[in-house]
C-alpha cells in the first residue's frame, strides 16, 4: 500500500530535479545590475520603516537560527521599525530559483525574496543572471568598518564583489585533534603527509563531492603548486596539467595510510565528525573552527579537543548577504544589512556561546575601548584562536579551478 | 449528459497535476538528457550524454552495483520473507504478538533504519563497542567493515530488514487465501511436507512472490537515500551517481545527470510494466 508512492519517489525526486534544471537552465545572460536610486542613509531608513524582510538562509543550526531571528530581528523591530522573517532553507541555491523563477515569470518587482546568506558559485550565478540589487554600499554607515582592501573580502571565491553583496562571517579552515590522544598533530601538508604514513588508518578526508573535502584536497594541490599564487584568477588548462599530477601523486602516495586504506571515503563531512567522535580517525578539519567548541559542548567531541592552522596558512572565505534585484523592500534589507554590520551585532556573534563566528569586520577600524570588548571576548578551548589563524589566510580560487580539481580528484584518486 | 463529464471533471485537477507536472517534467528531462539547452546555445539533439555515459567505466560500475544490491536483497529478502511466512501461519501460542512485531518495522521510515544500521554495524557501532569489550578486537579497524564497504552489505542488510515483512504480509495474506486444503490432499496422496512445500505451494505463491520481489527490486533499484548513507563513495549506487552529476557546478554535466536518471526511469518502467503483467495474470487464476 505505501509502497506504490515510494517507487514512485524516486521518479519525483527525479521530477524535483527537472524543476530545478529548468530554472537553472534559464539565460545566464549578463546584464547590468540595479542601482540604487536613494540619496542618503536618512532617505532609506524613512523609506524602510514598517517593511518587512524575508531573509532565506540555511536553517540548519539551531544557535544560527536563534541568534537572527532573536538578536537581529529584535535590534531591527526595536530600532527601526521593521518586521525579520527568517525563512530556513536547505542549499543557498534554493532561494537563487526561487529569484531566478520570479525573473522568467517577469516578476520585476515584487518578488519574494529580500537578503539572501550567499557566497561562491551561488554568487556567481546571481551574478552573472544579473540577479542582485547593487552599488548601495557608500549608503550604509557601517561599510566602513569592512576592510576592502582585503582581497578575500573584495573577491567572493574569486570573483569581484562589486557593491553586490555585504560581508556577513568570516570561515577560515583549521583542524582538531584530541590532545590527551594526539600529542604533536601535523602542522603542514608535508609534515601531515610522513604522519600519515606513522599512523595508518588514523586519517581520512570527506570525498571531493563534499564541501570540506573538496576544501582539504585544495590545501593539497597549494602544497603541491608552492602556494596559491600560481592558481589565482581564471582556470588555466596548461597551469592545471602542470600541476595536477603532483597533487594526485601525494593524495595517492598517503591512500594506502588512510582509514580503510583509502578503500573508500566519508561521503559528508558529518561522517568524518562521527570517525572522529569514535576514534576511528584522530584528525578532523572543517571550515568553520566554531563548529569544535559546539561539538564538545554537544558531548560529541571530547573534552580535550584543540584545534590549530597550518604553518604555510589555511584557506580562508567571507561569506555575505545579498539583496535579488527584485526584491520590493530594498530600503528594509538595506537597514538590515547595515545591522548585522554593526560592531554589536558582530560582537553578539562572535561569543562562543551564541554561534562563535568570526567577524567580517575588521575590528582594527572602531574605537579602542570596542575593540578591546573584542578581544577579551571569552573562546572556546576548542576553538583556535582566530585572529592567529587569520595571520596566515590562503585565498579561494575560482569556482572553474575548484570544479576541475574536484572532478580531477574523482577520476584519478578515488578509483 | 452532465453525469457523463462529471467524473472526469472530478478527477481533472489531479490529472492535470500528474500529466502536467510528472508527463511534462519527464518530457523535458528527455531533451535536458538529448543536450537541448539553448540557454548555452545548444539546440541540436544528439545522443553524446547517452554515448558517454554507457561507454564511462564509473557507470558502467555503478550500474552493476545497484543491480547487484537490488538483486541480492530481492532473492535475501524473499527467502527469509517465506520461511517467515510459513512460521508465522501456524497456530502457536503469542502468534498475535509475534505477528505484530513482525510486521512493525513496515512503519519505520528507510532512513531511520539506515540510521539504525549504522548505529549497530559500522566498525566503532554497538557491536564493534561490544567485540572490543571482551577483547575480540583491539581498535576499530579489526572490526569487518560493514558499512561504507565494497560489498554492499549495511546497504543489504537494510533493505532485508525492511522488505521481509512486507513480503512477508503478502505471502501471508496469499496462504490465508488459498487455505491448507491443496496441501493436504497432496500430503494425503502421499507427498511428503517438502514436496508438498515445492510442487503444490510454492507455485501457487509464486505470481504473489514474484509481483512483490519486482516492488522490492524496483524500489531498490531507484532509492537515493540508503546508498547515499550506507555506501561506499567509489563505485556510488546510480540514483547517487546522478544526484552528483547533477549537482555539478558546471552546466554542462546536467545532459549526463538526466541521461542516467531517464535510463534509471525507464527500467523502473519495465518493472512496473513486468509487475502489471503478472498481477493481472495473478488475479485471473
Amino acid at each position: 500500500m505505501s509502497r506504490y508512492p515510494s517507487i514512485s519517489s524516486s521518479v519525483w525526486q527525479g521530477l524535483c530535479l527537472l524543476i530545478t534544471y529548468v530554472a537553472l537552465a534559464f539565460p545566464f545572460s549578463a546584464q547590468a545590475e540595479t542601482k540604487t536610486e536613494y540619496k542618503s542613509w536618512e532617505e532609506v531608513m524613512s523609506a524602510a520603516k514598517g517593511g518587512t524582510v524575508n531573509w532565506f538562509m540555511w536553517g540548519g543550526a539551531d544557535n544560527i537560527n536563534q541568534y537572527v531571528s532573536d538578536y537581529i530581528g529584535g535590534e531591527l523591530t526595536e530600532r527601526y521599525g521593521i518586521t525579520l522573517k527568517r525563512i530556513g532553507i536547505n542549499d543557498t541555491a534554493e532561494a537563487v530559483n526561487i529569484v531566478l523563477g520570479e525573473k522568467q515569470a517577469g516578476i520585476d518587482d515584487k518578488g519574494s525574496v529580500d537578503l539572501i546568506w550567499i557566497n561562491g558559485g551561488n554568487f556567481r550565478t546571481m551574478k552573472q543572471g544579473g540577479l542582485l540589487f547593487c552599488g548601495y554600499h557608500s549608503l550604509l554607515p557601517n561599510n566602513k568598518l569592512v576592510n576592502w582592501q582585503n582581497p578575500s573580502i573584495a573577491n567572493d571565491f574569486g570573483l569581484a564583489v562589486d557593491e553586490c553583496e555585504v560581508p556577513w562571517n568570516r570561515a577560515q579552515f583549521a583542524f582538531a585533534y584530541d590532545s590527551a590522544r594526539t600529542e604533536n598533530p601535523p602542522k603542514s601538508i608535508a609534515e601531515l603527509i610522513d604522519w600519515v604514513k606513522d599512523n595508518p588508518g588514523e586519517f581520512t578526508y570527506p570525498a571531493a563531492t563534499d564541501f570540506n573535502g573538496s576544501v582539504f584536497i585544495r590545501h593539497v594541490f597549494y602544497h603541491a603548486a608552492g602556494g596559491p599564487d600560481a592558481l589565482l584568477g581564471d582556470f588555466d588548462s596548461k597551469k592545471f596539467d602542470a600541476i595536477a599530477p603532483k597533487a594526485w601523486a601525494i593524495l595517492n602516495e598517503m591512500k594506502p595510510y588512510l582509514w580503510r586504506e583509502g578503500e573508500t571515503y566519508p561521503n559528508a563531512i558529518a561522517n568524518l565528525a562521527q570517525l572522529f567522535a569514535n576514534r576511528e580517525v584522530a584528525l578532523y578539519f572543517d571550515y568553520d573552527p566554531a563548529i569544535f567548541g559546539i561539538n564538545v559542548e554537544n558531548g560529541i567531541f571530547p573534552e580535550t579537543t584543540r584545534s590549530y592552522g597550518l604553518k604555510d596558512g589555511t584557506i580562508g572565505n567571507t561569506n555575505y548577504v545579498a539583496i535579488p534585484y527584485n526584491s520590493p523592500n530594498k530600503a528594509a534589507a538595506m537597514v538590515a544589512a547595515n545591522v548585522i554590520l554593526s560592531a554589536d551585532a558582530q560582537r553578539e556573534k562572535a561569543k562562543a556561546d551564541v554561534w562563535g563566528a568570526a567577524p567580517a569586520i575588521d575590528i582594527n577600524r572602531l574605537p579602542e575601548e570596542e575593540k578591546q570588548r573584542f578581544t577579551d571576548l571569552p573562546r572556546h578551548p576548542a576553538v583556535v584562536d582566530p585572529a592567529t589563524l587569520s595571520k596566515k589566510a590562503l585565498p579561494e580560487l575560482h569556482p572553474d579551478w575548484i570544479s576541475a580539481i574536484e572532478k580531477g580528484w574523482q577520476e584519478n584518486v578515488a578509483k | 449528459m452532465l453525469d457523463r463529464w462529471k467524473i472526469p471533471l472530478l478527477l481533472s485537477p489531479a490529472l492535470l497535476l500528474i500529466v502536467g507536472l510528472f508527463l511534462g517534467g519527464l518530457f523535458l528531462g528527455l531533451i535536458g538528457s538529448l543536450g537541448y539547452m539553448p540557454q548555452l546555445g545548444r539546440e541540436e539533439l544528439s545522443f553524446d550524454a547517452y554515448r558517454n555515459i554507457l561507454t564511462s567505466e564509473s557507470f558502467c560500475l555503478s550500474f552493476l552495483l545497484t543491480f547487484y544490491i537490488s538483486f541480492t536483497s530481492t532473492v535475501i529478502a524473499s527467502a527469509l520473507a517465506i520461511i517467515a511466512a510459513l512460521i508465522l501461519r501456524r497456530h502457536f501460542i503469542g502468534r498475535s504478538v509475534i505477528n505484530f512485531l513482525f510486521q512493525i518495522n513496515l512503519t519505520v521510515p528507510h532512513l531511520v533504519g539506515a540510521v539504525g544500521i549504522l548505529y549497530l554495524f559500522s566498525q566503532s557501532g554497538f557491536f564493534a563497542r561490544l567485540a572490543y569489550e571482551f577483547e575480540l578486537i583491539a581498535r576499530p579497524s579489526d572490526f569487518p567493515a560493514l558499512i561504507y564497504d565494497p560489498l554492499a552489505i549495511g546497504i543489504i542488510l537494510q533493505y532485508v530488514w525492511k522488505e521481509v515483512p512486507f513480503i512477508g504480509m503478502i505471502l501471508l495474506a496469499n496462504m490465508q487465501t488459498f487455505g491448507q486444503d491443496y496441501e493436504t490432499a497432496a500430503r494425503s496422496l502421499g507427498a511428503s511436507r517438502w514436496q508438498s512445500f515445492r510442487y503444490v505451494l510454492l507455485p501457487l505463491l509464486t505470481p504473489g512472490l514474484l509481483a512483490a520481489a519486482l516492488i522490492v527490486f524496483a524500489f531498490t533499484f531507484g532509492a537515493y537515500e540508503i546508498p547515499a548513507l550506507l555506501g561506499q563513495n567509489y563505485p556510488a549506487a546510480l540514483p547517487v551517481l546522478a544526484y552528483q552529476s547533477f549537482t555539478d557546478v558546471d552546466l554542462n554535466a546536467r545532459p549526463e545527470a538526466l541521461a542516467m536518471g531517464m535510463i534509471i526511469a525507464a527500467l523502473s518502467a519495465v518493472m512496473i510494466v513486468g509487475y502489471a503483467r503478472l498481477a493481472r495474470r495473478y488475479v485471473r487464476t
